[in-house]
């Protein structure tokens, strides 16, 4: 595989683009720097999953979780809420490809592979959610036991 | 410093439809406002105390009950029609209510608080013109595009920020927003590969449309489902499923027309 061209690139593409989805979400030029090394790291956390050859779903779930863990821990430091952070580090695991494609082969009329890439689409924003949710349980669960302002 | 049931709500009720404008959690509205009144001696749900507050929030509305023990209880409902995305100011009035809770200050301090927060600057359309070009363009190398197709995705969705100013004067549904950003990009996609001047609109498309993913949205669903808040939760999973499809809708319905010219 190619490093620059299959690792580093996507993971400076991400850096770029979820600084300028800091714009559109009104973040502080602080703020977006280290959110958007956040989704850097997304990016990156998955590429090696997938590398590593882990199943594609998986590859969604930790990223997820990863990125979870960033902004928690971020959020904890610099004091702002937890939205801030993990709203723009997810973004580059959006299957923005898988989405387009079921769109195109429901309009294609082919339910074959319509179903197939709803079916993908679906399961990666589940593993996404599951990633996110599991990170956000535990922590409320410490939070909870520890007594701490949520 | 004590204040009257009257004046809690008027603080309360502000943050509170603030917060929910501005895109936090849900979780977060009814926890900060408990903490509120909490500092000045009104307690919520379980715990004892003459002083009592109840508040309610879900994405379209926040009802806080107040009740000092004495007088009948004072109610205020808020309905939240629109909502946006902010989220230096939601870190700004998260952070009012964290000095709160510290700092006990009088009405007066609060309200001029909460008026700067209202003040705040935000970004003006050149940079925000300049952030959705970036997007776009940026997501369309991201998903296996050539240079070519990152420059008319740029543009593109310049031109559909241009859009989203005219149609957002109106005020429409989420729904319609949707469509309506996907069928310009689509149909300006696949006008420019018409035109020869890229092989595929495919990586256009997929590039400009990532400015109208509902990201916000969902994430703020999960949250509020993790915290417990499931009606909330539902709200926003059917606003973000309801943006989803009419992207898909606007895109098929405008590639399909367009192609036949």
């Amino acid at each position: 595989m190619d490093i620059v061209k299959d690792m580093l690139l996507p993971c400076i593409y991400s850096l770029i683009a979820s600084i300028a989805f800091g714009v559109q979400f009104n973040i502080r030029f602080r703020h977006m720097l280290a959110a958007g090394i956040g989704a850097m790291l997304t990016q990156l956390i998955f590429t090696c999953f997938e590398v590593s050859g882990m199943g594609q779903m998986l590859c969604y779930f930790f990223a997820a979780a990863a990125v979870s863990v960033y902004s928690e821990l971020m959020a904890r430091r610099v004091h702002v809420p937890v939205n801030m952070y993990l709203v723009i580090g997810i973004i580059p695991l959006v299957p923005g490809g898988y989405m387009y494609n079921t769109m195109i082969t429901l309009v294609g009329g082919d339910i074959e592979s319509f179903s197939h890439q709803f079916a993908e689409a679906v399961g990666i924003a589940g593993s996404i959610a599951m990633g996110v949710f599991a990170v956000s349980a535990i922590v409320r669960l410490c939070r909870i036991i520890t007594k701490q302002a949520i | 410093m004590e204040i009257t049931a009257k004046e809690l709500l008027q603080i309360t009720s502000g943050i509170g439809s603030m917060l929910i404008e501005y895109g936090a959690e849900i979780y977060r509205v009814e926890d900060s406002i408990y903490r509120i009144a909490a500092v000045y001696g009104f307690s919520g749900r379980n715990s004892g105390g003459e002083k009592k507050i109840e508040v309610f929030a879900i994405p379209a509305s926040l009802i806080i009950t107040v009740n000092d023990g004495n007088e009948a209880p004072l109610t205020q409902t808020v309905r939240i029609s629109v909502r946006g995305t902010n989220l230096d100011r939601v870190d700004k009035l998260n952070n009012l209510s964290r000095y709160i809770c510290v700092e006990k200050p009088d009405v007066e301090t609060i309200n001029r608080h909460i008026r700067e927060i209202g003040e705040r600057k935000v970004y003006g359309y050149p940079v925000r013109l300049m952030s959705y070009a970036v997007v776009g363009a940026t997501f369309s190398l991201f998903f296996g595009g050539t240079p070519f197709d990152a420059l008319f995705a740029g543009l593109i969705s310049m031109a559909v920020f241009a859009v989203s100013i005219f149609v957002n004067k109106v005020k429409p549904s989420v729904f319609f927003q949707s469509v309506i950003g996907s069928v310009v990009i689509a149909a300006m996609a696949v006008l420019v590969s018409k035109a020869g001047l890229t092989d595929s609109f495919d990586k256009i498309i997929i590039g400009a449309s990532m400015n109208l993913v509902p990201g916000v949205t969902l994430t703020n669903c999960m949250r509020d489902f993790i915290a417990g808040d499931f009606l909330a939760g539902m709200y926003t999973l059917t606003e973000a499923i309801l943006v989803a499809v009419g992207m898909a809708v606007g895109a098929a319905s405008s590639i399909a027309l367009v192609s036949m010219i």
